[in-house]
């Protein structure tokens, strides 16, 4: 479906890319000198349409691979900062790469884009490859260059092939091209909209010189350019093996039954899942250097009979040194619905997205205009984009008793913790680079178990972070301890994932100097489902002149910053020039996985055993889940009467009476909404009862939060790893939770500032 | 007179024996495999073979003058989770490094559709080693290898006493580049010896001084995860074989490519892993001697998985780090890459586009297809085969296992029904599919190593490799097909281990740039020769028979892929240097094409590493006497009907009995030829010829072009 913007949008236009975004009409106007194959047979054979599909999978993998494996820069083979997709003639998608999800996300409007104003002047044409990296056209920040590719068949256009890498630096302020300090897109690094930089088979010099010229690194610019055209080289080739084998119509025809199929399997998800709104709402801490400020994103998505719409109404105008256009919005978007709701087609999101439409607010922050500086999209406006979508979905998902196995909770780290380091490194050389240990990750909790420690990013299913021996290698550091941190993902019935803190000195150098650039330091970017508490926060901690070189003398490691003498000094979320010295200790702790459902629910023998782990502190044991555990360190044990009184007194104090017992005669259930929440029958009117107890709590068509018992606590009552607020931001920030007014159970939490109105993030549609 | 050589190789289910006198006549024999001693099947299989050859065990081992021994011991631990309970000692503020895993959720290794679908992922669970049995001690190296922190003594005292309380059976050691600064580890290493004798212990630099502490920490893990187990198996064996009158240590056959005495074995039980299937390709290298072909994919299916190995320019491809059980470790052996397509693959309808799927799902050996009665009820690949006529009901596995062909087509009467095809037609599909899979697997290996698979010839043997090869080497467009010696094909490893050379590798890693310092370099390549040769000492090797071969993995500075280049012997200098950075640029671009190098960059070499072996007495293969085109008339069994995708119909084969075929007998397509064991499938329009050592040839060339998918499906239907 074509996307409109929003209502709420800023007046102007026209939507082609140069101030205003690019976004794409249902029809494409092609030149029509470009002839496109359109032909194709339905009439395959389920045994060749495995075999071409299988090839076509493949060939998309391999893809990626190619230009991982050439490349063999950092950032292609740990963080795997790339993605191949594959497109129809048109630029609908037929497969989506497993590596770094987004990037496929912002794919197919520049090949929509490159078909509209490139297919008359210079003309489209086999053998060339278009260079691009403009985040109005598409790109989600000016380091993200793709590669587009069409594939000609006997002088048509048959699909196109691209790919995705991330680039060291493309010039502006900044070395590395991340610029938290950039007043607009003219500090950043180079714009380039879709250029023809290879021309039928032969690489425009010219071209790739102008490209070249803007980076502190070209040598390496042109390195990764030569796996990206080696990529769609191979790639190409195998297309037109499999055509010539198979025939055009055959491939063609299986393509578009790849599409076919996983828009029959999203529409019979679709047709299984309630009608209504659902919402969700973050934040973004502090635009630019010296900012106290907050900006909302608010994320709407509306179920109707087959069909998603989502829009970002409600987010802050653009701001600072935190947007993404609107590209950047829906390719993270993309990523939410494909690991949610297309898996089972292996991403084939192209047939689910002909029943999906986006509505940018143009001039919110996640859908700003040019010359907005949008620089750090990835790594904060478009994660910000991204996981409130996982939360819209699961709360659609969470009611069906099948389709809620595919929850999860936000992971990742929900906002990247930067720490951009540079010096003169110990082997006499000048560096400076970005800490990579955050891509670490956690994954956030699932409706059936708990999410997984350290799990990565669910944003880039398979990347992975250097080892400490490759950090220290590369970078003058000596790292105290890298591990996974106690306490840090949700608390929950299934908890979240825990993530990692990681703390280190210079070494074998006199000084280094940092830069920090993060938001979700004060207000937590992966507040939990159904009950579930948020994850931690991030966090940089730095202590100068510590006693750390004499406890080395003493043949002691510290075990925490904390137990170091020094001063401590806050860090502001976006610091420039911190000068770190020999003693001085720098830690930074990664946000984590949200959890699910009310933590009194979980298991207790869990508790134990996550105490035994270390994964969760006694204290949090106690405070968060009323579990007591006892026994030395070695063989902790649940006192299981203490923990019965506890949770017990847990919801006495909650409804300042003792619960209601649960309804004798329970209304009959029309749908499950949440594990809390039924969507019930009383006498010919619908309404939302308690899941527990089973007495209604109000009309369905009302927001239920409002007949819930609540109780506002300081955000820091929902992890103990999250700090005062104050310490980043001017607005205060509340732990909300709604409970149930007749049995005291956990109904939903809300992470917000304070005075912030009540988010309705499930409002069905009943009649 | 000792001139015997015995090569064993145990399997889950199979434990195979191969022996070759000097004549270079070969008997095998096939004993069941017996998990909870396997021992007695390496007995069971000795009883057998010595009773083929007219004679009892003990005259057969009399006789033996080398019983090499590949054993599947460890995996069958790691599979079962019955190791040890390891402790695992770390670097002070680096106790989670094997939990982290790097962040990659162990998904190396892993289906893509896993990889997708967080819901269905997660790290090892149970892991190897729980988090309660790790502990850490303050010690501390930098990069440079000088020490930051002084080992802690008491820390690491009370390590060890709080992990031998908590009952663990054997102790890994792992700390922050100890490649750099063994001693801290060798030291903790000895506490431990002191405090707990009898303890397996050991320590990452012992085993894998490489760079990188989770897959060091993984190895070290996975190998006190091991040691025991392999222990008390290796002196079992050993003792039972001596006491039945062999007079020579037992060889036990290691990943890296070649054997060790069982003595030293155990203490680095991590190298069995996998060791059965780089049997295999040993063996395929020892055949491509004798038969002048350099390039080899050698092919390996079982019930379960597909396994390729590489043979280029007559040595087998290595590669440096593997998988298992989701943890990557470091590990010198050979390449073998898998995928899970095997006779056990259950064939599926993928609902929504109504398309036919094959694996990655197995029935495995139990229940294992559904024509072998056991149980199963989901059709596999092997059922399929038997639908279209390609196995012999009556003579499966040598006629044991007698296969329900009615139950087979029973059982894809469903799926085939909901897809609009015949049976038949849903079973040569499903063959179609499985023969695309083990094609793509071969081509990543092929390509993604600079290779072109049409310089190579496949060899296929494992009970199911022979029914399909033909097909995905066509598709790959190799040279050809052998399926080697006739009955031992599906003994493959077992020959493997009896041709396999004895062989230390020794690694050092000292990252350093260009231009290289040639006293610093010589100096590491002397400390890691001198201690392969100390092993090759205790092996009763002569050192003048010693072999040494030198090489690094290298890179460009500031990238991360890291190629193998050779390091000519003898004394080094600059001149010998540069051209070892030559040879690194040359490497480069064939691995990852023309332009791909950074040569602006300096390189750096990173790993040195050294191969000491002392060359075993080969098995001596005679050709026989050339006998002529026509097979003899005993050799063919009659005709039945067989299922032809490329003819669209059944036709009525010709089947033959391998093992009455002459050499120089040529069979024209399409034909079957029957072995113990393995099943070879000729399609029409190709030709098959015994050669002059019992090889099946397959020759695909001749072929003219099958016609493509496009066409209409041909009306099959039994």
């Amino acid at each position: 479906m074509a996307d409109t913007p929003h209502p709420s949008s800023v007046d102007g236009g026209p939507y082609d890319g140069v101030t205003f975004p690019y976004i794409p009409a249902d029809q494409l106007r092609i030149d029509p000198r470009l002839a496109l194959h359109r032909d194709f047979t339905d009439k395959i054979d389920p045994i060749t349409y495995e075999v071409v599909r299988h090839n076509l999978w493949n060939i998309n993998e391999e893809l990626g691979m190619t230009i991982q494996r050439i490349s063999g820069s950092p950032v292609a083979m740990y963080a795997f900062d790339l993605n191949s997709s594959i497109f129809t003639e048109d630029g609908e998608f037929i497969y989506y790469g497993p590596y770094q999800l987004y990037m496929s996300g912002v794919s197919d409007v520049q090949v929509k884009w490159t078909l509209e104003h490139r297919s008359a002047n210079p003309g489209i044409g086999d053998g060339d490859m278009f260079l691009s990296n403009d985040p109005w056209v598409g790109a989600a920040h000016q380091m993200d260059v793709t590669l587009l590719c069409p594939v000609f068949w006997e002088g048509k256009l048959f699909c196109w092939i691209t790919n995705v890498l991330h680039q060291y630096d493309v010039g502006g302020i900044t070395p590395g091209s991340f610029c938290p300090n950039a007043r607009d897109t003219f500090d950043e690094g180079i714009l380039i909209p879709p250029v023809k930089i290879i021309e039928r088979g032969e690489l425009r010099r010219d071209i790739e010189a102008v490209y070249l010229r803007a980076s502190r690194k070209p040598y390496l610019v042109a390195l990764d350019l030569r796996a990206q055209i080696a990529g769609n080289v191979t790639a190409t080739r195998r297309i037109k093996a499999l055509i010539e084998r198979y025939g055009p119509d055959v491939v063609k025809g299986v393509m578009r039954k790849i599409i076919d199929t996983a828009e029959s399997a999203f529409l019979q998800k679709m047709a299984r899942l309630p009608d209504g709104t659902f919402r969700e709402r973050s934040y973004v801490e502090v635009a630019t250097v010296g900012d106290r400020g907050t900006y909302q994103v608010l994320l709407t998505m509306q179920k109707q009979g087959d069909r998603l719409v989502f829009d970002n109404a409600g987010t802050a105008p653009q701001v600072g040194a935190i947007n993404t256009t609107y590209s950047g919005w829906r390719g993270s978007i993309l990523t939410a619905i494909n690991e949610l709701l297309c898996w089972d087609q292996l991403y084939a999101i192209g047939g689910a997205l002909r029943h999906i439409e986006f509505r940018p607010a143009i001039g919110a922050f996640t859908s700003a205009t040019h010359p907005a500086s949008v620089s750090t999209a990835p790594v904060q406006a478009m994660e910000i984009s991204l996981y409130p979508a996982y939360n819209t979905l699961s709360k659609m998902l969470a009611g069906h008793p099948e389709l809620k196995k595919d929850v999860m909770c936000i992971g990742g780290t929900s906002q990247f913790p930067l720490t951009c380091f540079r010096g003169i490194d110990q082997w006499g050389e000048r560096f400076g680079y970005l800490l990579l240990d955050p891509m670490v990750g956690a994954i956030g909790a699932f409706s059936f178990r708990d999410g997984i420690g350290t799990g990565g990013q669910v944003r880039s299913p398979i990347c992975r972070i250097g080892n400490v021996e490759h950090n220290e290698q590369s970078f003058p550091l000596l790292t105290l301890y890298r591990r996974e941190n106690t306490d840090s993902g949700g608390a929950g019935t299934y908890r979240g994932g825990n993530s990692a803190i990681t703390a280190f000195i210079p070494h074998g150098t006199a000084e280094m100097w940092h830069e920090t650039e993060s938001s979700g330091a004060a207000i937590p970017t992966a507040p939990g489902l159904f009950g579930g508490y948020p994850a931690c926060t991030n966090a940089y901690d730095f202590r100068r002149d510590t006693d750390v070189l004499e406890w080395f003398r003493r043949r002691r490691i510290p075990d925490d910053i904390g137990e170091l003498a020094g001063t401590e000094e806050l860090l502001q979320l976006r610091q420039t020039d911190i000068r770190q010295g020999p003693a001085d200790v720098y830690e930074v702790a990664f946000a984590a996985g949200a959890s699910y459902g009310d933590p009194l629910e979980r298991d207790p023998e869990k508790v134990r055993h996550d105490v035994e782990t270390g994964d969760v502190s006694r204290a949090a044991a106690r405070d968060l889940y009323r579990v007591v555990v006892v026994g030395d360190e070695d063989e902790p044990r649940v006192d299981a009467a203490a923990t019965q009184a506890l949770r017990h007194q847990a919801i006495v104090e909650r409804l300042g009476r003792e619960p209601a017992p649960e309804l004798a005669a329970r209304f009959p259930v029309v749908r499950h909404v949440t594990e809390c929440l039924d969507l019930v029958e009383d006498g010919g009117q619908r309404r939302l009862a308690c899941a527990r107890c089973g007495r209604a709590l109000c009309d369905a068509r009302e927001n239920y939060k409002a007949h819930t018992l609540r109780i506002d606590r300081p955000i820091q009552a929902s992890n103990p790893l999250i700090g005062e607020p104050s310490r980043f931001i001017d607005a205060g920030v509340e732990f909300r939770q709604f409970h149930c007014p007749h049995c005291g159970g956990l109904v939903e939490n809300e992470v917000c500032r304070a005075g912030d109105p009540l988010l309705w993030d499930i409002q069905l549609a009943v009649e | 007179m000792t001139d015997v050589l015995i090569g064993i190789d145990t399997g889950g289910t199979f434990t195979d024996c191969v022996v070759i006198d000097a004549a270079g006549r070969i008997s095998t024999a096939k004993a069941p495999s017996t998990p909870a001693d396997f021992s007695q099947g390496v007995l069971d299989s000795l009883g057998l073979a010595a009773e083929r050859l007219g004679l009892d065990t003990r005259g057969l081992l009399a006789r033996t003058a080398r019983l090499a021994l590949g054993t599947t011991v460890g995996t069958n631990a790691l599979l079962q989770r019955r190791g040890a309970r390891v402790g695992l000692i770390t670097t002070r503020g680096h106790r989670d490094v094997i939990h982290i895993m790097r962040g990659a959720r162990g998904v190396p290794g892993l289906d893509s559709a896993l990889v997708l679908h967080f819901p269905e992922s997660n790290k090892p669970d149970p892991p190897l080693v729980p988090k309660t049995l790790i502990a850490e001690v303050s010690e501390r190296v930098d990069c440079k290898g000088d020490v930051v922190v002084e080992l802690n003594e008491a820390e690491a005292e009370a390590a060890i006493a709080r992990l031998v309380a908590k009952g663990v059976e054997a102790i890994a050691i792992c700390f922050l580049w100890s490649f750099k600064h063994p001693e801290h580890e060798r030291r903790v290493k000895a506490m431990a010896e002191r405090l707990a004798p009898g303890l397996f212990v050991c320590c990452s630099v012992d085993l894998v001084p490489r760079w990188g502490e989770y897959e060091r920490t993984a190895a070290t893990a996975i190998n006190a995860y091991l040691g025991p187990v392999t222990g008390r198996y290796m002196d079992r064996v050993g003792q039972r074989v001596r006491e039945a009158g062999l007079a020579t240590p037992v060889q036990v056959m290691q990943c890296g490519g070649g054997v060790v005495p069982s003595a030293q074995a155990a203490a680095r039980a991590f190298l069995t892993l996998d060791s059965g299937p780089v049997a295999g390709v040993l063996a395929s290298q020892f055949l491509g001697t004798v038969l002048g072909q350099k390039h080899v994919i050698a092919t390996d299916m079982g019930g379960t998985s597909f396994d390729v190995g590489l043979v280029h320019d007559g040595a087998p491809v290595a590669s440096y780090q593997s998988v298992v059980h989701q943890y990557e470790y470091f590990v010198p052996r050979i390449d073998i890459r898998s995928i899970g397509s095997g006779g056990g693959s259950i064939i599926w309808l993928e609902e929504t586009s109504g398309s036919l799927r094959v694996g990655p799902v197995s029935a495995g050996a139990a229940p294992g297809p559904v024509c072998y009665g056991r149980g199963g009820t989901d059709p596999t690949v092997t059922d399929a085969a038997v639908v279209l006529g390609y196995l012999d009901p009556d003579y499966f596995l040598g006629g044991r296992l007698r296969l329900d062909r009615e139950a087979a087509v029973r059982s894809l009467e469903p799926l085939a029904g909901r897809l609009g095809m015949s049976v038949v037609e849903a079973a040569s599909g499903a063959g179609r599919v499985v023969e695309h899979q083990m094609a793509d697997l071969i081509r990543k290996v092929t390509v993604q190593k600079g290779y072109d698979p049409r310089d190579f010839v496949v060899y296929a043997y494992g009970g199911a490799g022979p029914v399909h090869a033909a097909v995905y080497a066509k598709e790959l467009g190799a040279q050809g097909v052998v399926v080697p010696l006739g009955g031992v094909c599906s003994l493959w490893s077992a020959l493997g281990a009896a041709s396999a050379d004895l062989l230390h590798i020794h690694e050092s890693v000292d990252i350093q740039a260009n231009p290289f310092d040639p006293a610093r370099v010589a100096a590491h390549f002397a400390e890691i020769e001198a201690r392969g040769l100390a092993q090759l000492r205790e092996d009763d090797v002569a050192p003048d028979a010693a072999r040494i071969t030198r090489s690094a993995d290298m890179r460009y500075r500031g990238q991360i892929n890291e190629v193998e280049v050779p390091v000519p012997g003898g004394p080094l200098d600059a001149a010998a240097l540069d051209q070892v950075v030559a040879d690194f640029h040359r490497r480069y671009e064939t691995l990852y094409g023309a332009g791909a190098g950074f040569r602006e960059a300096r390189v750096e070499m990173v790993t040195m590493r050294v191969r000491t072996s002392a060359v075993s007495t080969k098995p001596a293969l005679r050709p026989a006497a050339e006998e002529g085109p026509a097979p003899p008339s005993d050799a063919r069994v009659g005709t039945r009907p067989v299922y032809w995708a490329e003819l669209g119909d059944f036709e009525s084969t010709p089947v033959y009995w391998g093992d009455k075929l002459r050499p120089g007998n040529v069979l024209a397509g399409p034909a079957i030829v029957q072995v113990p064991d393995t099943t070879i499938v000729v399609h029409p329009f190709q030709s098959a010829r015994l050669d002059l050592y019992g090889n099946v040839l397959i020759e695909l060339h001749s072929t003219p072009p099958v016609p493509g998918g496009a066409r209409a499906l041909p009306r099959g239907g039994r």
